[in-house]
């Protein structure tokens, strides 16, 4: 897991990607020989970074190229957690189906959504994405007869193909997505969509010059990035086996913001690194008495004096690479 | 061949009259110049045109369409081109990319296409990467595909954002003070390059601009405004002799 960073990031690096495709195919490998030298908690951990890169993928799709940005990514991590369990545990639909089905639910609650907040900009968009959070996730929270309410809802292992999904099964799964949203995610970073997205967030007006519809990329930056999310929830439900409303507060989407921040904005091997730092680094911190949260807060304050475009964007200057 | 036709265009910012009842139009093939002291309203007027402001009374045509119905996307698909004083590129991005940008409409394949790159994505990106480097070549700045946008100086910033433009298959070029900032070589360069464009492409050009020995050696009419109105149009030799032209723009920019 740890060398799936060294897949590469910007769009258009001049170099051929010979060299970055080793190393993502070598990452992806030790990635998947990893469980065989961890034990369940460490695989937990594991299983939780592979979910939450899944998720700062898709933010930075939203934050870090178009520039737009979202406080109600955690909301939409519980709608695809809650979609996604009520669809296999209630609905007894197979997970497999479930997963993607309650993503495209998600996806078109989060573009719906999006479509008044995304004509406000910076922080009248934060504010807005706030009030979304709130509202999607009070509506979990009250929707009792559905949902479980406050009491949360407790989910039995999912299966594939009549076989139960252990926590190895889960974390390949999770891997599986991950690398197919790294996939989209390159693919898409490079392609129309991305390079619109980079030029809206650099001035609107030009790109509305150039015959970029602003709304619909916008809309559309939202609705991809909801789909990211929304799959995360739902594998973060069966990883934790017991979602509860109060999880998904906008504690958390700051928590993704600053996966995408710490990692590097508008990169994509910065989602993966900005999710392992959040993951490992409080895990490493464990052993110091007293004040682990105070020691962290001050290392994220370090990382942004010192490296303002995070640490993937340190890594490649570093490497010089740009 | 094309007419864009500015009609009794008004435009009120809040009690300001930023123009007032201007009328012109010209044809695709021409090259007008927009003259006028600061604050006269030509900025405004660029705006109108491109769909970024909308004119509080009279319209602006490009022959049958009404370009001051529609929004500034929506205009440059047809085939109105802008170019800013200031170009606005994308810095950590190559020249090409840069330049692939401009082919946003063209390209049109859909989304998931994209997500799962599908062959014909790929077959349209490099026809794509093949008009981006034609266009290179034209503005004579091949050998910059590949570099970073930051570390161009600022000319040829702005030839990337003049080809942005022709790649958009325009039928008219708006160009927001194309030469300031450029040095004496790089302005003989762009007059000349203009004048090959307009031959090649055939499209009308309307340019913003206060150096008047470009403005009178690029343009064969000159459209000069003053406070939001119109106050002289025609040949440069006939306008830049008028009196009032004088008092209002000249004269200051003499002094300047």
């Amino acid at each position: 897991m740890t060398n799936a960073t060294d897949i590469a990031g910007l769009p258009g690096r001049r170099s051929s990607h010979g060299s970055e495709l080793v190393l993502a195919g070598l990452g992806v490998a030790l990635a998947c020989v990893a469980p065989f030298w961890l034990n369940g908690y460490g695989l937990y951990l594991l299983t939780l970074t592979a979910i939450f890169a899944i998720v700062a993928l898709g933010l930075n799709l939203l934050t870090g190229y178009a520039g737009q940005i979202s406080l109600c990514h955690a909301a939409l991590f519980g709608v695809g957690a809650y979609a996604t369990a009520l669809l296999t545990s209630k609905a007894g639909w197979p997970y497999l189906v479930s997963l993607p089905v309650g993503a495209l639910l998600t996806t078109a609650i989060g573009a719906a959504v999006a479509v008044p907040a995304l004509r406000l900009k910076n922080l009248y968009l934060a504010i807005a994405t706030l009030g979304f959070g709130v509202v999607l996730q009070k509506t979990i929270f009250e929707w009792r007869s559905l949902t479980g309410g406050g009491g949360g809802l407790s989910l039995a292992p999912p299966t594939i193909a009549g076989h139960e999904l252990g926590a190895t099964g889960l974390y390949y799964l999770a891997l599986a997505f991950l690398v197919l949203g790294l996939w989209g995610a390159w693919n898409l970073s490079r392609g129309r969509t991305g390079r619109a997205l980079r030029l809206i967030k650099e001035s609107e007006i030009a790109a509305a010059s150039l015959g970029i519809h602003i709304a619909r990329y916008k809309v559309t930056a939202f609705a991809v990035s909801a789909f990211y999310t929304a799959i995360a929830g739902g594998l973060f439900a069966y990883l934790v086996r017991y979602i509860n409303p109060e999880s998904f507060n906008v504690g958390l989407s700051i928590g993704f913001l600053s996966m995408i921040v710490i990692g590097g904005l508008g990169t994509i091997g910065g989602s993966i690194v900005g999710a392992l730092f959040y993951v490992v680094v409080p895990e490493l911190l464990r052993g110091i008495k007293d004040a682990p949260g105070l020691v962290f807060g001050v290392v994220l304050v370090m990382v942004m004096v010192f490296m303002p475009q995070g640490l993937w964007g340190m890594a490649r200057r570093f490497l010089g690479r740009r | 061949m094309g007419r864009l036709a500015i009609e009794n265009v008004s435009v009120d910012f809040g009690g300001v009259h930023a123009l007032k009842d201007v009328s012109f139009a010209f044809e695709s093939g021409s090259i007008v110049g927009l003259i006028g002291p600061n604050g006269a309203g030509k900025s405004t007027l660029l705006n109108c045109i491109s769909g970024i402001t909308r004119p509080t009374a009279g319209r602006v045509r490009l022959d049958e369409a009404v370009l001051s119905e529609r929004n500034a996307s929506s205009v440059a698909g047809l085939g109105i081109g802008r170019v800013f004083q200031h170009p606005e590129l994308v810095l950590d991005l190559s020249v090409r990319e840069n330049l692939m940008i401009a082919c946003h409409r063209s390209l049109g394949y859909g989304l998931v296409s994209e997500l799962l790159m599908v062959p014909s994505v790929w077959r349209r990106e490099r026809e794509a990467a093949g008009r981006v480097a034609d266009v290179l070549r034209r503005l004579g700045i091949a050998d910059s595909a590949d570099a970073e946008v930051r570390n161009l100086p600022y000319g040829h910033r702005k030839l990337i954002d003049l080809g942005r433009a022709l790649l958009m298959d325009i039928g008219f070029l708006l160009l927001d003070e194309p030469i300031a900032g450029l040095n004496d070589p790089e302005i003989a360069h762009l007059t000349e390059l203009l004048f090959e464009l307009r031959r090649e492409f055939g499209f009308g050009i309307l340019v913003v601009e206060h150096n008047m020995p470009f403005v009178s050696r690029l343009c064969e009419r000159l459209v000069v405004l003053d406070l939001g109105q119109l106050i002289a149009d025609g040949r440069p030799a006939d306008v830049l002799g008028d009196a009032r032209v004088i008092a209002s723009y000249l004269g200051e920019a003499a002094d300047a």
